[in-house]
């Protein structure tokens, strides 16, 4: 795993919903977050969201663009990347 | 199968919200007006701007004398007659889903103790019952945004057998950043306003204040409560199950009577949900015009079931039902009525609502 | 204020039940997460990190009574949520939606539930204070299907309890009530509402009725002005 953004948000992940026996390896980038592997549902996604919104200065202001935001750690990354202040990412 | 008995008659009702009385929030509601406004969800903290309804002179963030008190007694004042509710034979079923927890965010907030005193849900209540005189009978139901319905099923169970004269249903919530906070956070409550039934692209609602009550008896009252019914998805806190499975499951519960029917929708301006439960709605009672009025009074939680229950039985006596407001075509069926309706060829209305955990409940409502 | 003096008339009746099963979960002072350590291998892996503490409790005592869809099912707390309700409170400025969802009435319930899949038609929560078992029991009584589930419990809190404003011990039950007496029924439940104590106080609230069916202890106290509790456990 090389990008340290794709890293950070699965150890965030992992804390935000105190996954237990998960670690951020297990977590693939681009398996969907919600409905996948982690059996993670829509208020998973949406305390995910207030985390990365303190985190990371977004806004995401409704259900429906949480959920293409949180589609999967890949896509999460690049509307980080999008959206996000700059200076709040890990430096790549 | 219906989980009532008997039909149960209501023989006085009334309604207040961010409008005022009964009258006047069906005269607003009839010309198109909405009583939303776009305030910060945090309250003096500031936030995001989310459609808030509040009656007037009601404090968003709680005040140690409750600004809501006064609605209360207000709305009170209006129950008819001189019965002694709250002994054995006048039960009060007292409904909320928030009750006093404004308060609570209040004292978090601020250090006040004061608010303590209405913080949990039987401290609310009690203030209640010593502020309007009630006796100690009294049982409270809380299940979200179905409270009401509980409320209303519950009180007609204590008549049907034998064990009082008359029943009060009282309802009530009125907003705080505790719940407007909460729903924020869930990112349904958000700048947009709410376009109940309304086939778009995005969702949203509103929250408003609200408060009703209801007195029933088994055989005095001008409308009758015919059937009521519930079914509980236990799927997901907040989502339905995906094919409208437990919409239909309370609906079919509802016995076909031959009356032409309209229907009270919950509407709220969620966009799944609402889009299921007008499917629902048409597929159980065709053709019957489908309403909500919760995208001008805001969505009035614990208590929407009976404010609007109440609003309908206004709308019944005076032949005529808001439309839907704040919404415009299309709608998610062909049956949702954005105009108003005139009831002079219906002769009984369906109100439902619905709640976290696919709660559903429903009651048809018909002229004595 | 509505008359007093309104003259009653002479009323009187009775009401019977039978609890067929019976299943208590006494936590008394254990922090939330030590319940779930204890008890997480009930419930499905994972299912556990969002339940609150009343949540794994009162789906603990409702588990073997397999709730089914044609039950009705009373749930009767005073406090709820507690621990939900307190960090959800602090968690402003940015309110949590867990949190939030979790904080509301009546989340402990529909927790295991929702684990678990389970729809029911009738499903009664109430909330309440002193008179809150009598209130409770009523609803049961009156639900009208073969077979009630009766449910309910607290949870100690932290800063609400500091302040008066919570159960200073959590417990949980679950009980099945049936109109008929089966073989192996444990106990007879009256309700007897007549116009004596029509002005006592009658105070019997919730932590004292767990106590009575937890320890399986006889009841015959007015529960509400007007109303009398008995319940006679069979030998």
């Amino acid at each position: 795993m090389s990008d340290p953004l794709l890293l950070k948000l699965k150890i965030l992940i992992v804390e935000t919903l105190r996954l237990e026996d998960v670690t951020p390896a297990d977590i693939p980038d681009d398996e969907p977050l919600i409905g996948g592997g982690l059996s993670l549902d829509s208020i998973d996604a949406l305390e995910l969201v207030v985390r990365l919104e303190k985190e990371f200065g977004v806004k995401i202001a409704s259900s429906e663009e949480s959920k293409a935001a949180l589609a999967n750690v890949s896509g999460l990354a690049s509307y980080l990347r999008k959206h996000a202040d700059p200076s709040r990412l890990p430096a790549a | 199968m219906s989980v009532t008995g008997p039909a149960i008659h209501i023989a006085a009702s009334g309604a207040l919200t961010a409008f005022g009385d009964e009258a006047s929030t069906l005269a607003a509601l009839l010309a198109g007006r909405s009583a939303l406004r776009l305030l910060p969800v945090h309250g003096s903290e500031g936030g995001d701007l989310v459609p808030l309804a509040l009656c007037e002179g009601h404090a968003y963030e709680e005040t140690v004398l409750p600004s809501w008190l006064p609605h209360i007694r207000k709305l009170a004042a209006q129950i008819p007659g001189d019965l002694p509710w709250g002994t054995a034979r006048y039960p009060v079923f007292v409904t909320s889903s928030n009750f006093g927890v404004g308060h609570l965010h209040a004292f978090r907030r601020r250090g006040d103790p004061a608010h303590l005193a209405y913080g949990t849900p039987f401290d609310c209540v009690d203030q209640l019952v010593t502020a309007l005189g009630w006796g100690p009978d009294v049982t409270t139901l809380s299940h979200a945004c179905v409270s009401a319905h509980l409320g209303l099923l519950q009180a007609s169970r204590v008549l049907a057998a034998g064990l009082a004269d008359s029943a009060l249903v009282f309802s009530f919530d009125f907003i705080s950043p505790f719940v407007a906070g909460g729903f924020h956070a869930l990112k349904i409550l958000n700048a947009d306003l709410p376009a109940p039934y309304q086939d778009r692209a995005t969702g949203a609602i509103g929250l408003g204040d609200g408060a009703a009550f209801a007195v029933l008896t088994r055989d005095r009252g001008d409308f009758a409560i015919a059937a009521q019914c519930l079914h509980n998805e236990m799927h997901h806190f907040t989502a339905n199950q995906a094919d409208g499975a437990g919409f239909s499951a309370c609906l079919a519960n509802l016995p076909d009577t031959g009356r032409r029917l309209w229907i009270k929708g919950h509407g709220t301006g969620t966009l799944n949900a609402g889009r299921l439960e007008a499917t629902a709605l048409a597929h159980r009672f065709p053709g019957a015009p489908l309403v909500s009025w919760k995208g001008a009074l805001g969505h009035t939680l614990g208590s929407c079931g009976l404010v609007e229950l109440a609003l309908a039985i206004g709308a019944m006596r005076a032949g005529r039902a808001p439309g839907v407001i704040g919404a415009s075509a299309p709608g998610f069926t062909d049956t949702v009525a954005f105009n108003s309706i005139d009831l002079a060829a219906f002769d009984g209305v369906v109100c439902t609502s619905n709640a976290f955990g696919g709660a559903h409940a429903a009651l048809l409502l018909h002229h004595a | 204020m509505p008359s007093a003096a309104r003259t009653p008339r002479s009323f009187s009746t009775m009401l019977e039940r039978w609890i067929t099963a019976l299943h208590t979960e006494d936590a008394g002072l254990e922090e939330p997460a030590a319940t779930r350590d204890r008890l997480k291998d009930r419930f499905p892996k994972n299912a556990t990190r969002r339940m609150s503490q009343l949540g794994l409790l009162v789906g603990t005592a409702l588990e073997p009574l397999q709730p089914g869809y044609d039950d009705a099912l009373i749930y009767a707390s005073a406090y709820a949520e507690t621990r939900a309700l307190e960090g959800y409170l602090d968690s402003f400025p940015n309110p949590s939606p867990t949190l939030f969802q979790t904080s509301i009435h009546p989340s402990a319930v529909q927790q295991s539930l929702i684990t678990s899949q389970r729809p029911i038609r009738q499903f009664l929560p109430l909330t309440g204070g002193v008179h809150l078992p009598a209130q409770a029991l009523l609803t049961a009584f009156l639900a009208g299907s073969p077979r009630v589930i009766l449910c309910g419990g607290e949870e100690r809190g932290t800063w609400l309890l500091d302040h008066g404003r919570s159960s200073d011990r959590t417990f949980a039950f679950a009980l099945t009530l049936a109109s008929e007496p089966v073989t192996g029924s444990l106990a007879r439940v009256t309700l007897d509402f007549s116009d004596e104590s029509p002005h006592a106080s009658c105070d019997f609230p919730l932590p004292v009725f767990f106590d009575h069916l937890h320890n399986r202890r006889p009841v015959d106290a007015c529960v509400l002005p007007g109303r009398r509790l008995r319940i006679e456990w069979t030998p």
